[in-house]
């Protein structure tokens, strides 16, 4: 066998046991196609069951103008410290009827929608 | 001692003269005789019924409505009225309940709570309901496990019930069984059972109360022996319908009815909407404190539970009404809803690995509506008396007030990062259901005689010496139950009625 063909085998061998590795682990945390809303998304520990309540508020639901909110909302703190905030000034939405943080809302739809 | 006569036993066209003649034996009648009790004035307590329950009797009551239970339930025909089937809870109206509000027509009571404070001690002694403990902190908190659920800053707190017991495990009193030795004993009150109480006879120019006319009910299904009472003095205290119909029915003098020039009679009932299953309340830390989902007997003798209440600032900057709302039972949470728990507390930072959620209930507080009327019919009873129908009906403001007391909670639990809140009536038609059964604001109590039947004293404007007692005279209502707050008032009518019969 030649060293090129060795190599080539090296490297196919690695990328096998790499992916391998990264399906893996998908057991223990969810690997998701890149968004343009991961920036946001990262926030969300488990962003099946926010994709799970996000799915409950009903369209029309303009993504790109949320994202923009939420991104001005979350600038420099926290997600609970945005949380706490929406609290404290009262801005609450209903989604099935439970009554919400209005940041949590907007991550569960992002979820919801990627 | 005296003894309950039985009306059916007069000799024919009897012609009873008490100085005060009591038309109902329900608690506020009862009320009023005890107080009386004591004094030298010849006191006469008509009771419709007997001392059980006679469907004969009950039928008396039947109706027509609207949106509403059947006339006919929801009220008893037998002394003790109301008290036979009521669910022993009590809780005095907040200041708030007595105010004029700027942004609610027809609100507010001639006087303040002030007036009834000093009555409130003797009535919670009369519905034997323990010690007067309501709102003091701790108390339920120190006799049982758990504590009350943290709210923080907000719209509403954690208030209480206290609850009626009349002995052993008979709960709550029943006025007529409970109280019934005492009336025996009262050597001036004379209780008249089977007397049903047919018209209100005025003096020609209207001024004052002649004469009631008296029936009873016959064997044949019609009226039975007559018997006419002459008091110097009647107090109307047979029930928030009852009080109307009778006004309106008295109409040969006052052809609108006794005290009705102004219109008023029969119209502003109110009841307390008791919906169940409004909300799915979460609690993250795990079970509530039992005092919430059930009564808790104190050390003291005290039965106590906790309930959600909107504060007095809350009511007046969100111009929302009063509202009691309790923790019923445990409930599971679909997939939407532990998506919304995890979701929501994983973004607090807050473990929620042993939430458990509970259903809410809740007594609400309607808006006056003069709309919302009991009116005669011409289909008449055994005894001739026109039955009512009524006209029921809720605003969509009186469940969008409720809906914002509840969004507060939601609010409050989340802030105090101790749960969260489901509401799950989504419409006014869901809260047409259920009933409280408080039949109030008939009669409503204004100074001014335009805008209520009876005064400040519950005297029938106009009418030099009827008065009427109970809650159809409430011209707001609170959402606290009515049975301690009417006996408050009757108590002090019975101060009043002390100073003018003297």
């Amino acid at each position: 066998m030649r060293r090129r063909d060795v190599a080539a085998a090296i490297v196919a061998a690695g990328a096998a046991v790499t992916a391998g590795v990264y399906r893996f682990t998908d057991l223990f945390v969810k690997h998701y196609p890149p968004t343009p809303y991961d920036d946001l998304l990262v926030r969300l520990t488990d962003r099946e069951q926010a994709a799970r309540l996000g799915a409950k508020v009903p369209d029309p639901f303009d993504l790109t103008t949320q994202a923009a909110r939420l991104r001005s909302g979350l600038h420099n703190r926290d997600l609970a410290a945005a949380v706490n905030a929406d609290l404290a000034a009262g801005h609450m939405v209903e989604v099935a009827g439970w009554v919400l943080p209005e940041t949590v809302v907007l991550l569960s739809v992002l979820a919801s929608r990627v | 001692m005296s003894t309950f006569l039985d009306a059916r036993a007069l000799p024919a066209d009897t012609v009873l003269e008490p100085d005060l003649a009591i038309i109902g034996g329900g608690p506020a009648g009862i009320t009023l005789a005890l107080t009386l009790a004591s004094t030298k004035l010849k006191v006469l307590l008509l009771e419709s019924g007997g001392t059980s329950f006679d469907p004969r009797v009950q039928h008396l009551y039947a109706g027509e409505e609207s949106g509403y239970v059947a006339l006919d339930v929801g009220r008893l025909r037998t002394l003790g009225g109301g008290t036979n089937h009521w669910g022993g809870w009590c809780r005095p109206m907040d200041e708030i309940d007595f105010e004029a509000k700027p942004w609610l027509p027809y609100s507010g009571w001639p006087f303040t709570r002030k007036a009834l404070a000093p009555y409130y001690p003797r009535a919670q002694a009369l519905v034997e309901a323990g010690p007067w403990i309501y709102d003091q902190k701790g108390a339920a908190e120190n006799a049982s496990e758990g504590s009350v659920l943290p709210l923080g800053e907000g719209g509403l707190y954690t208030s209480w019930f206290q609850f009626s017991k009349m002995r052993g495990d008979v709960l709550p009193t029943q006025f007529g069984k409970r109280y019934e030795a005492d009336l025996k004993r009262a050597a001036n009150v004379t209780p008249l059972m089977q007397a049903n109480i047919t018209a209100i006879r005025l003096s020609p120019d209207a001024r004052r109360v002649e004469r009631l006319d008296g029936a009873t009910l016959g064997s044949n299904g019609g009226a039975g022996k007559r018997f006419t009472v002459k008091p110097r003095l009647v107090v109307l205290a047979a029930g928030g319908m009852e009080n109307a119909r009778l006004l309106l029915a008295s109409n040969d003098v006052m052809k609108s009815g006794v005290g009705n020039q102004n219109d008023l009679v029969g119209r502003f009932f109110a009841d307390n909407p008791v919906p169940r299953d409004v909300a799915t309340l979460v609690s993250f830390a795990g079970p509530l404190a039992p005092f919430y989902g059930s009564t808790q007997t104190l050390d003291d003798g005290a039965i106590m539970r906790a309930t959600f209440a909107p504060t007095e600032a809350f009511c007046r900057q969100k111009q929302v009404l009063g509202s009691l709302s309790t923790v019923e039972q445990p409930v599971d949470l679909d997939e939407t809803g532990k998506a919304a728990v995890i979701t929501t507390a994983l973004a607090l930072g807050v473990d929620a690995s042993n939430a458990k959620a509970y259903s809410l209930g809740c007594g609400i507080e309607l808006a006056p509506d003069p709309g919302r009327r009991l009116v005669l019919t011409d289909d008449k009873d055994a005894l001739g008396l026109p039955r009512l129908k009524l006209n029921m009906r809720i605003a969509e403001e009186d469940f969008t007030r409720y809906h914002r007391t509840l969004r507060e909670l939601g609010r409050q639990l989340l802030a105090s990062h101790t749960g969260m809140l489901r509401i799950e009536k989504r419409s006014r038609g869901d809260w047409l259901k259920e009933w409280g059964h408080h039949h109030l604001g008939t009669t409503r109590m204004h100074a001014d005689p335009k805008q209520g039947v009876v005064d400040a004293d519950g005297l029938v404007h106009g009418i030099s010496n009827l008065y009427v007692a109970g809650s159809s005279v409430f011209p707001s209502y609170s959402a606290s139950n009515p049975t301690l707050n009417l006996i408050a008032l009757t108590l002090r009518l019975g101060d009043h009625l002390k100073k003018v019969m003297a």
